[in-house]
C-alpha cells in the first residue's frame, strides 16, 4: 500500500509531466522513453541520472503502470479519471450508462420497500444508502456529459481549417444522435425515466407516510426525505443539462446542415451547367440588376426635379370605370345596318341581280372590307335564297379588284321576304 | 401614407446615383447605409413613386430589384453567378466550411488563376480566359455593383452576394426538367 499523502506529492511535483502524457497520449500506450523524454523537456536542467530517478518513481508509485505482457506503460486508470476530472477532458458517456443505472434504482426501490414491508431497518437503510449512491453518479454522469459536449463544441467551433467541415462535425452529429436524442426521449414526460420516478418517488412517499403513521424508525424518515429529494433533483438537473447540451449542439448542427445543402446545391448545379452550358442554365435563376432603360430614365438632376414636381401635385382621385352592364354594344361607324341592307337588297324587286353591283350601287361610300363584310352577311343569310355564278367575274369594289365566282340572288326573293 | 420629407433624406442623389447604377448599399457604404437605415420608410416610398422597387435585404443590403436587365447585364451576372457557385465548390473540395469562407477568404489572382484553370471550359463560354481576365470581367464589375470591395490581400465578398447563394439555392428539379425539354 502507497501512502496516499506521497503519491499526492509525487502528483503534485509532476503535475506538468502527467499533464502532458496525458495530453499526449490521451487513452495509449507510451514508452519509457516517452516519459523520460517528456521529464526532460519540461525540466531541462536536470542530468539523466535524475530523469531515470523520477521516472523510477513514478512507476512504483504505480502513476503509470506497465501494459500486461509489455514493456509500454500507461497512465493508472485511477488517476487518468482524476486528470480528467481536473482538466475537464472529459469524453462524452453513453446514453446506456445512465439508462443502466436509472434501471438499477428502480431494482433498488422494490428491495426498498420489500424491506420496508418487513420492517428491516438495516436492510433499509443499507438500499437507500445505496440508492443515494446510484442517484450522486447519475447527476455526475450528467455534468460529465455536459462538459463533454462543451468540449466537443467548443473543439468544433475552433477554426482548424485543415480539418474538413464532415470531420470537424463528425463528433458534433455523433454527440447529437447518440447521446442527446436518447436522453430527450427518455427523460421526456411521458418516457422511460419519468415513470420510473414516479414509482420510485411513490414508493418513498408510501414508506415516509407508513413511519408518520406508525411511528416506527423514525430516524430513517430524514434519510428517505433526503433520498426522495434528491431523485427529484436529480430529473431536474437531468433535463437542465440535457436541455442546455442540445441547445450547444443545435446550431452546429444546423450549420453543417445548411454548409452541405450548399456546397451539394453548388456541385448539382455547376454540374448541370457543364451538361447544359453557362447561358441556357443560369439565365433563368440570376439576379437581375437594375437595367439601363432604368438607369437612363432617372439620374438626372433635372428628372429628379420633375418627377418631385410631379409628386407634390399629384393628387389622389379615383378613376371611375364603366360598369360592365351598361356599355353600348360596338357599332362600326361606317357599316349600316345589316337588317337595313337586306331590306332594301329585297326590296329591289328585281329578280335576277348580282349582289355585288346591288352592293357597290347603294353604299358607295363603304371601304372594300366593309362591302365585302356585308356580302359575306347575305350570301351566308338562309332567308335570302341565292345561287353562285359558274364564270369568274372580275370586278372592282371601291379601286379593288376582286376575282370570284360572285353569288347571285335567285327569283324566289319576293316570296321569302314576304314571310319576313 | 408616408409623408416624405425631402430634407431629411439628405443623400437622396447619391443614392439615387448608386442604386439606379445596380449598386448594392451595403453597411461598408457608411453614410448612405446609415441614411436608408434611418429613413428606409421614406425612400421605399419615394423610389417607388418613381417606379422603382427598393429592396431591403435583412442580411444587411439595399438594392433596386429588377426583373430583367439588358443582355449585357445579364451576361455580367451570369459570370458573376458561375464565379461563386465555382468558388463555392472550390471552398467545399477544400473541406473548407464554404459560406464561411467565402465571407472571409479574400480572393487574389493565384486564386482566380486556379479557378479558371481548374474550369477552363466554363468559363470559356464566358470569354474568360486567364485569371486576370476573371479579375476584370468579374471582380472589378463585382465591385462595381457592391458585391464586392478590393483590399491588398484581394477581394473580399460582400453580404449582397447572397442574392447569388438564394439564386443558388432556387434552382431545383423543375428548372431543370424544363431544360431538358427545351434541349
Amino acid at each position: 500500500m502507497i501512502p496516499a499523502k506521497k503519491v499526492l506529492n509525487t502528483l503534485n511535483e509532476h503535475w506538468s509531466v502527467l499533464e502532458l502524457l496525458f495530453k499526449r497520449f490521451k487513452m495509449t500506450d507510451f514508452s519509457v522513453k516517452d516519459v523520460q523524454n517528456i521529464i526532460k523537456h519540461k525540466n531541462p536542467q536536470w542530468t539523466s541520472e535524475r530523469i531515470f530517478r523520477e521516472t523510477n518513481r513514478l512507476l512504483n508509485q504505480e502513476i503509470i503502470i506497465p501494459l500486461a505482457k509489455s514493456s509500454q506503460l500507461e497512465i493508472n486508470r485511477a488517476v487518468a479519471d482524476f486528470a480528467s476530472f481536473l482538466l475537464q477532458e472529459e469524453h462524452l458517456g453513453l446514453a446506456q450508462e445512465i439508462t443502466v443505472l436509472v434501471k438499477d434504482l428502480e431494482r433498488l426501490g422494490n428491495r426498498l420497500e420489500q424491506a420496508a414491508d418487513e420492517g428491516d431497518q438495516s436492510e433499509l437503510r443499507r438500499f437507500s444508502r445505496i440508492m443515494d449512491e446510484r442517484v450522486r453518479k447519475i447527476i455526475k454522469l450528467f455534468l460529465h456529459n455536459e462538459n463533454a459536449i462543451f468540449n466537443i463544441v467548443e473543439q468544433a467551433k475552433s477554426d482548424s481549417s485543415s480539418i474538413s467541415l464532415q470531420k470537424r462535425y463528425r463528433a458534433v452529429i455523433e454527440a447529437f444522435d447518440e447521446y442527446i436524442e436518447p436522453m430527450l426521449e427518455m427523460v421526456d414526460i411521458r418516457g422511460e425515466f419519468h415513470a420510473c420516478f414516479n414509482v420510485i418517488e411513490n414508493q418513498l412517499s408510501q414508506q415516509i407516510d407508513d413511519i408518520e403513521l406508525y411511528g416506527r424508525g423514525a430516524q430513517d424518515k430524514r434519510m428517505l426525505e433526503q433520498l426522495r429529494t434528491r431523485i427529484l433533483d436529480m430529473h431536474l438537473v437531468g433535463r437542465e443539462s440535457l436541455r442546455k447540451s442540445a441547445d450547444m449542439l443545435m446550431p452546429l448542427r444546423e450549420e453543417l446542415r445548411r454548409n452541405s445543402l450548399i456546397t451539394r446545391q453548388a456541385s448539382k448545379v455547376l454540374a448541370m451547367i457543364r451538361k447544359n452550358g453557362v447561358d441556357p442554365m443560369l439565365s433563368p435563376v440570376q439576379p437581375e440588376f437594375v437595367s439601363d432603360i432604368q438607369r437612363f430614365s432617372l439620374g438626372q438632376q433635372r428628372h429628379m426635379v420633375a418627377y418631385m414636381a410631379g409628386l407634390a401635385e399629384f393628387e389622389h382621385d379615383e378613376y371611375q370605370l364603366p360598369d360592365q352592364s351598361d356599355v353600348p354594344a360596338y357599332q362600326s361607324p361606317h357599316i349600316p345596318d345589316y337588317a337595313d341592307v337586306k331590306k332594301s337588297f329585297s326590296n329591289t324587286g328585281k329578280t335576277k341581280i348580282a349582289l355585288l353591283g346591288f352592293l357597290t350601287g347603294h353604299y358607295p361610300d363603304l371601304d372594300a372590307d366593309e362591302l365585302l363584310f356585308l356580302y359575306q352577311k347575305l350570301i351566308s343569310d338562309e332567308a335570302l335564297e341565292l345561287a353562285q355564278d359558274e364564270q369568274r367575274v372580275t370586278v372592282n369594289i371601291a379601286e379593288h379588284d376582286f376575282s370570284l365566282y360572285p353569288f347571285n340572288a335567285s327569283t324566289k326573293i319576293e316570296h321569302t321576304n314576304d314571310n319576313n | 401614407m408616408t409623408t416624405i420629407n425631402l430634407t431629411e433624406l439628405t443623400e437622396l442623389q447619391a443614392i439615387n446615383k448608386k442604386l439606379a447604377s445596380g449598386y448594392h448599399i451595403s453597411e461598408q457604404d457608411t453614410t448612405l447605409w446609415q441614411q436608408l437605415d434611418q429613413n428606409i420608410g421614406a425612400y421605399q416610398a419615394l423610389f417607388n413613386a418613381l417606379g422603382h422597387d427598393l429592396q431591403h435585404d435583412a442580411r444587411g443590403f439595399y438594392y433596386l430589384a429588377s426583373d430583367e436587365s439588358t443582355p449585357n447585364m445579364g451576361k455580367i451576372s451570369r459570370a458573376i453567378a458561375l464565379t461563386l457557385f465555382i468558388l463555392i465548390e472550390h471552398f467545399a473540395n477544400q473541406g473548407k466550411d464554404p459560406l464561411r469562407a467565402i465571407f472571409d477568404e479574400p480572393a487574389d489572382l493565384e486564386l482566380m488563376q486556379t479557378l479558371v484553370q481548374l474550369n477552363k471550359h466554363l468559363f470559356d463560354q464566358l470569354e474568360i480566359f486567364s485569371g486576370s481576365d476573371l479579375r476584370k470581367d468579374v471582380y472589378l464589375r463585382m465591385i462595381r455593383l457592391g458585391l464586392a470591395k478590393e483590399t491588398e490581400r484581394g477581394f473580399i465578398h460582400l453580404a449582397p452576394v447572397y442574392r447569388y447563394i438564394d439564386a443558388l439555392m432556387e434552382v431545383n428539379d423543375t428548372n431543370f426538367d424544363g431544360l431538358e425539354e427545351e434541349v
